[in-house]
């Protein structure tokens, strides 16, 4: 097993390097750089400096350097948790990003932890239940979280909310703790309003796992060990939980890994549609205006936290399962 | 049947040196020369020593060679240890892979007999077959019981076990 980590672990360093300076480049790709719109605005309100405002900018933010030299700058920086100034308040990255770093991810366990929850009780219960009612409506609710997209039901959320109990559901703290420093009282303001973006960016992704879940669980209930086990009068807890649920859960514990840039990909568009404080909003705009650090930082985040995801699956696996697939070549 | 005498092959041994290595310099080389953030830090030094242990771990192996007996499988080296087929109450086989599509993978046999040390070989280990084979046929005799797991890699490696009741 500590080969296994090992091995896993060195495959990241790379993997991250590359998608690292992938983003950098094809971010900076279009023509033009961040202080481009800055001095077209200015020039647009008549201002006579501009031009001399744009040199200084492009000395600020290093834009004349090569973009490799850029880069490379801000790799060194990352280990300082440096990521260099953002064009839009010309502030460091770091301070920019702080709070909503950690909302983003508050927000992002919170959704994970309710996919899990949600479609591993559903999807036991939808499979130990099969052609009955339950089964029904675990599979209608399933096929409607499949079907409606995040943002719509966000929207949807949004106007119900509104018109029918008088609710403001965007945000992701009341107004009187923005900006403020963590309290007791802000944590609960936080918590309660998770739970609208939660449902709506987990909902997709419970239905996918329900159906999975589902499909596996059934597949093992008809083997012929469990027959046997049902013959010899086991009860049929026991006999759920001792193979076929192991046995089943593998590929929803591979899942975990694809789940994280699902989410997290899912939840910008919600995050703008409802108003909520974390990285998404934040991405969108630095793409739109070529903020490099800013942008590739975020990006830099999300492939980490993708990295991270897909390293827990696989460790998780090889702890439950790690049997050779047949047909799979092993070396010596 | 002769005791036989195994040892990893040396490119084996060699590639999981200059794994550890690079894994120590790529962790090590930031803590040491650059001003890092504390929880920057935190992660290095966890990398740092994750690649150190399994340095270690490679030396060990290095420096251990296995005398495969009939009554027994002595681990010869600094951290050796003795697994007596009579009397053997662990085994366990996996695979592991780093790819997605699970190939090009290892096997890792686990043996322990009368509550002793385990034993960890690898499929590198030269004559690794005939150890899991010699331990399997012990298992069998000693009832022990397996995994699925490590039946269906049991099947992979071709040695055949007889099946015991599990369910009850």
């Amino acid at each position: 097993m500590l080969r296994f980590v090992v091995r896993r672990v060195l495959l990241m360093v790379p993997t991250l390097f590359i998608i690292s300076a992938l983003v950098y480049f094809i971010i900076d790709l279009p023509p033009g750089d961040c202080v481009t719109s800055q001095i077209d605005e200015l020039l647009a309100r008549g201002d006579p400096d501009a031009h001399g405002r744009a040199i200084e900018l492009r000395q600020l933010y290093n834009l004349d350097d090569p973009l490799w030299q850029r880069y490379l700058e801000w790799v060194a920086g990352i280990f300082r948790w440096d990521f260099g100034l953002s064009c839009q308040d010309t502030v460091p990255v770091s301070e920019l990003i702080g709070e909503r770093m950690v909302l983003t991810l508050v927000m992002e366990s919170a959704t994970i932890i309710f996919i899990w929850t949600v479609s591993f009780v559903i999807g036991v219960y939808a499979a130990t239940h099969q052609y009955q009612m339950g089964d029904y409506v675990a599979s209608f609710v399933g096929f409607i979280g499949l079907a409606i997209p995040n943002f719509l039901l966000a929207l949807v959320l949004l106007y119900v909310g509104k018109v029918y109990f008088g609710l403001s559901i965007g945000g992701l703290m009341d107004a009187e703790y923005i900006g403020q420093p963590t309290s007791w009282g802000k944590i609960v303001s936080v918590a309660e309003h998770l739970i609208i973006p939660v449902v709506v960016i987990g909902t997709s992704g419970t239905a996918g796992m329900i159906r999975r879940l589902r499909a596996n669980l059934l597949d093992e209930l008809q083997k012929q060990y469990v027959v046997t086990g049902r013959a010899k009068g086991l009860p049929p807890l026991k006999l759920l939980i001792k193979y076929p649920l192991r046995h089943a859960i593998n590929p929803f514990v591979a899942d975990i890994g694809g789940l994280l840039p699902d989410v997290i990909s899912g939840s910008v568009i919600v995050s703008v549609v409802l108003s909520l404080p974390t990285t998404g909003p934040m991405l969108l705009g630095a793409l739109k205006t070529q903020d490099v650090n800013l942008a590739a930082t975020f990006l830099l985040f999300v492939a980490t936290l993708t990295v991270i995801g897909m390293l827990i699956s696989d460790l998780a696996l090889a702890a439950l399962d790690p049997r050779i697939r047949f047909g799979a070549k092993s070396e010596k | 049947m002769s005791t036989a005498d195994l040892r990893y092959p040396r490119r084996t041994l060699w590639a999981d040196y200059v794994r550890a290595a690079i894994g120590v310099v790529l962790c090590g080389t930031p803590l040491l020369l650059l001003e890092v953030d504390p929880w920057v830090a935190f992660f290095l030094a966890g990398g740092f020593l994750l690649f150190a242990l399994f340095l270690v771990r490679t030396a060990l192996r290095h420096r251990t060679r296995y005398l495969l007996a009939p009554d027994s499988l002595c681990a010869d080296g600094p951290a050796g240890t003795l697994v007596e087929w009579a009397r053997l109450d662990r085994l366990k086989l996996s695979y592991y892979s780093t790819k997605r599509d699970r190939a090009d993978g290892w096997m890792q046999l686990s043996i322990g007999s009368a509550g002793g040390r385990v034993v960890k070989v690898d499929s590198s280990l030269e004559g690794f077959h005939d150890i899991v084979e010699r331990a399997a046929r012990a298992a069998e005799a000693g009832g022990v019981s397996l995994s699925e797991s490590t039946r269906v890699n049991l099947r992979a490696m071709s040695i055949a076990v007889a099946d015991r009741e599990e369910l009850a």
